[in-house]
């Protein structure tokens, strides 16, 4: 990936901290989004990743430390050129679909004439032309998924936070929508997204972050984690589970059924790993290569992940 | 600014829209028009209550009868003549037995025409039945009561209920139908069997001596709810037999009058310029009329501040909030959602004042009512209205804000239900103050509620009346709007936490440590 990533960041955290009663829900996070990348925030449930949206949002105020969102140090005034898709979201049933739309362009600042004629342009672009004057409880959930990511480009904005855009789609869905968040690159625009599904992350992202328990675990450019990370041997197999079990220089074991994850020693060599599996069990694939993103956070994270 | 009215314009487009807010227009119209036009329409299809009397005396119910015939006459007398006065003779809409007489009747005064009635049933001017007066009739009128006495006695007597309500609902013969039974059959078997099948409605038993007591009097009917024949027929009798008891001791009944007549005092006001004036009737519909206003504030501020309770339950249902909140402050939200749903509530309020306007100014009228008493200066009273008007907006911002925070915080009504509770006991108090304070709106409850923030709108509005002193105004709007700014910043915090929970409601506890903790460093720029 040799892209070149704008110098200036599209947003800036400083030592965010943030509580709720006596939980810390976001300690002392700091990090740079390069601008015209995706950014993958990665974490269990419960990590800390809506809370720090929600604060680039300037939906909550940090405690302390400070958030430079396209340059401002007031996150708040920039609000109209950021786009945010929550993990929680939601359509007015009675509202048409161009109404909707039109309406969120006016909140976010365009011209009444303007929101109207970009919410027509969008619906059409979207194949969903024909819907726009039907009511947003008649779509399907689909559509109206396709709808509330609309809502959230209406205005054209820089950089676009979508708070785990991909759980509960289904795979034609996902497919769409990660064509959708490329496409937003392409127009060199920036897009954060939270998952706590690695195999995402992985697919799309430039940069990363990995949270958990409100403190940043690790963050850089994928290519550079991976790196930095280690091997580790992808196996597909055929017999029982039990013959990856007690391997000697394997230090864990991802196991999946059919294909498994073997963690190295350091200073192993993966020959000597292969000529036990042969034994045990049928090998279809064997394969050194760097570790998988989910191997990566668990290890990080030094225990099993909640998902 | 401007998205904080952007929300309140959706807010109002999309409400009018819905079924709630046409039916809040409408609902309270249809309750007054149906209190004005419902009771006279009941009391037009009552049946006549038809009964019968056992006298034991064997005299009395003659007497009384001859007077019960003398009123209704007088009445029917009166009716006529007044139609006679307004339209001339030859327009009146009145029954033809009478057509001949009405004319002549119209020369007399009430004195005369309750005499000429006496004369018609009794043929006597001021004899046994009716109270004796000086005046005597011109010779011309006796004599056409004379030629006239067999026809209307024979009409009066066969006139139908209905017939009878068209003169006037006051007449006797238009409410209960005696019904004369043969002597044969004077037996109460008879008559029980009557009650059981509906064809009496009840029956009198006059004791055998009614003079020296009511001893074996009584009153029968299945129907033991409905007392307005007893007491109807209680004062007729009572009537009699008190004139008869004086006659017996030979006390007149000048005499007898003016040993029962009360002592009176009649009730002054001081009026504007500080001179006594007379109390009209006006004065005292004037003085109990807040109550009516207070209860419709009262209803009012609760619907309107519950529309927006269930408004904001519903985008938070919908999860439709947080997208909102890119787009605008949790504030500007709130206070777009407040200002949004005061539209629609004040566009619904003011309806129901134009209706209590014009309701009460021409809707009585239009169903035939007296022109008596004019209710209209409730609907038209300035001080009234203005009060309503303000007090609605401030009590509105006081219970709106309190119930924007609840709503915040739940995610079905049924949750906002436990909440609601506080709120729904503070809001009775004003209600259950509101008839001590109606008569005595400038006493120590009404002084102490009045600088109460909560009651502030309900009490004041009770005492327009009496019009507080304007100092007394001014300290209780400023406790009140101080206060509105309290809640308003409370409800803020609690709205900008509670809209982005799911799950189950916090605890009140829970609550107090959101407005007790910081909101976070406000960012500045």
């Amino acid at each position: 990936m040799g892209e070149n990533f704008g110098m200036k960041p599209a947003i800036t955290l400083e030592g965010v901290t943030k509580r709720f009663g006596d939980i810390v829900a976001v300690d002392n996070i700091s990090m740079k989004i390069p601008s015209g990348c995706v950014y993958g925030f990665l974490g269990p449930n419960g990590a800390g990743k809506t809370t720090t949206i929600r604060m680039m949002m300037s939906i909550l105020y940090p405690d302390s430390g400070t958030i430079t969102a396209l340059g401002n140090p007031n996150p708040e005034a920039v609000k109209d050129r950021l786009g945010y898709l929550p993990e929680e979201k939601g359509l007015y049933k009675k509202m048409k679909t161009g109404e909707i739309l039109a309406y969120f362009g006016k909140l976010k600042g365009m011209p009444s004439s303007k929101a109207r004629a970009r919410a027509a342009e969008l619906l059409k672009q979207f194949g969903l032309g024909d819907w726009m004057n039907k009511k947003c409880e008649t779509l399907s959930k689909g559509m109206s998924q396709k709808v509330q990511v609309l809502a959230t480009l209406i205005h054209e904005p820089e950089l676009v936070i979508l708070d785990e855009p991909f759980s509960g789609l289904d795979p034609v869905n996902v497919e769409i929508l990660r064509e959708m968040i490329l496409d937003i690159k392409k127009q060199g625009k920036t897009v954060i997204f939270s998952t706590h599904m690695m195999e995402q992350a992985e697919q799309i992202c430039d940069y990363i972050l990995l949270i958990n328990k409100g403190r940043k675990v690790l963050d850089g450019p994928l290519v550079e984690v991976k790196a930095n990370a280690g091997k580790s041997v992808a196996v597909d197999y055929e017999g029982e589970e039990s013959g990856l079990a007690n391997l000697s220089g394997v230090t864990r074991v991802n196991n999946a059924g059919k294909t498994a994850e073997l963690i190295l020693e350091e200073g192993i060599d993966p020959h000597s790993v292969l000529e036990q599996l042969i034994s045990r069990v049928k090998i279809r694939r064997f394969d050194t290569s760097e570790k998988s993103l989910h191997e990566i956070f668990v290890s990080a994270v030094g225990g099993k992940s909640n998902d | 600014m401007i998205k904080t009215l952007m929300v309140a314009q959706r807010e109002i487009l999309e409400n009018i829209k819905t079924k709630g807010f046409w039916i809040g227009i409408f609902v309270f119209p249809l309750l007054l028009t149906l209190f004005i036009v419902i009771p006279p329409l009941l009391e037009k299809t009552k049946d006549a209550r038809t009964y019968a009397v056992m006298d034991e005396s064997g005299w009395l119910l003659p007497i009384v009868d001859q007077h019960i015939i003398t009123e209704d006459i007088t009445r029917v007398f009166s009716e006529v003549v007044n139609k006679v006065r307004a339209k001339g003779a030859a327009h009146a809409d009145i029954p033809e037995v009478i057509s001949q007489l009405a004319p002549k009747l119209a020369e007399l005064d009430e004195t005369l025409i309750s005499n000429a009635a006496t004369f018609l049933v009794t043929g006597k001017e001021t004899g046994e039945t009716g109270e004796g007066n000086d005046k005597t009739l011109p010779e011309h009128i006796r004599q056409t009561l004379k030629e006239e006495r067999e026809s209307l006695m024979k009409w009066w007597e066969n006139i139908s209920p209905t017939d009878a309500r068209n003169i006037s609902p006051g007449l006797s013969k238009a409410s209960y139908h005696r019904l004369k039974i043969a002597e044969s059959k004077k037996n109460q078997k008879g008559l029980n069997r009557m009650l059981s099948n509906e064809t009496l409605f009840a029956y009198f038993v006059i004791g055998p001596d009614p003079i020296k007591g009511d001893e074996g009097s009584r009153y029968v009917s299945k129907n033991v709810a409905d007392d307005s024949l007893r007491s109807w027929f209680r004062n007729e009798v009572s009537m009699q037999v008190r004139r008869l008891r004086l006659n017996k001791e030979n006390i007149k009944p000048e005499v007898a009058r003016w040993l029962m007549k009360p002592f009176h005092f009649e009730a002054r006001k001081i009026g504007a310029e500080g001179a006594e004036e007379k109390v009209k009737i006006t004065d005292k519909i004037l003085q109990m009329a807040p109550i009516a206003f207070v209860y419709l504030l009262f209803i009012s501020i609760l619907t309107v501040s519950q529309m927006l309770l269930t408004n904001t339950i519903e985008e938070k249902s919908n999860r439709i909030i947080e997208v909102l909140l890119s787009s605008v402050s949790p504030v500007q939200l709130m206070a777009g959602k407040i200002m949004g749903i005061a539209g629609t509530g004040l566009t619904i309020v003011l309806a129901w004042m134009a209706t209590l306007f014009f309701g009460t100014k021409y809707l009585p009228s239009l169903m035939g009512a007296q022109p008596g008493v004019d209710l209209s200066i409730v609907g038209t009273n300035p001080i009234y209205l203005l009060s309503f008007i303000i007090y609605f907006f401030l009590g509105y911002l006081f219970y709106a804000s309190i119930l924007v925070a609840i709503g915040s915080v739940c995610n079905t009504l049924k949750e906002a239900q436990n909440l609601m509770t506080p709120v729904m006991i503070i809001m009775m108090v004003p209600l259950l103050a509101m008839i001590p304070i109606a008569k005595d709106p400038n006493g120590t409850l009404a002084h102490i509620l009045s600088y109460v923030p909560p009651f502030t709108p309900f009490i004041m509005m009770n005492r327009a009346a009496t019009m507080p002193a304007f100092a007394e105004y001014v300290i209780t709007t400023v406790l009140m709007l101080v206060s509105i700014l309290g809640v308003l910043w409370v409800a803020a915090k609690v709205f900008r936490i509670g809209v982005l929970l799911t799950g189950k409601p916090p605890k009140i506890r829970e609550i107090l440590k959101w407005i007790k903790a910081p909101v976070g460093a406000f960012p500045r720029s």
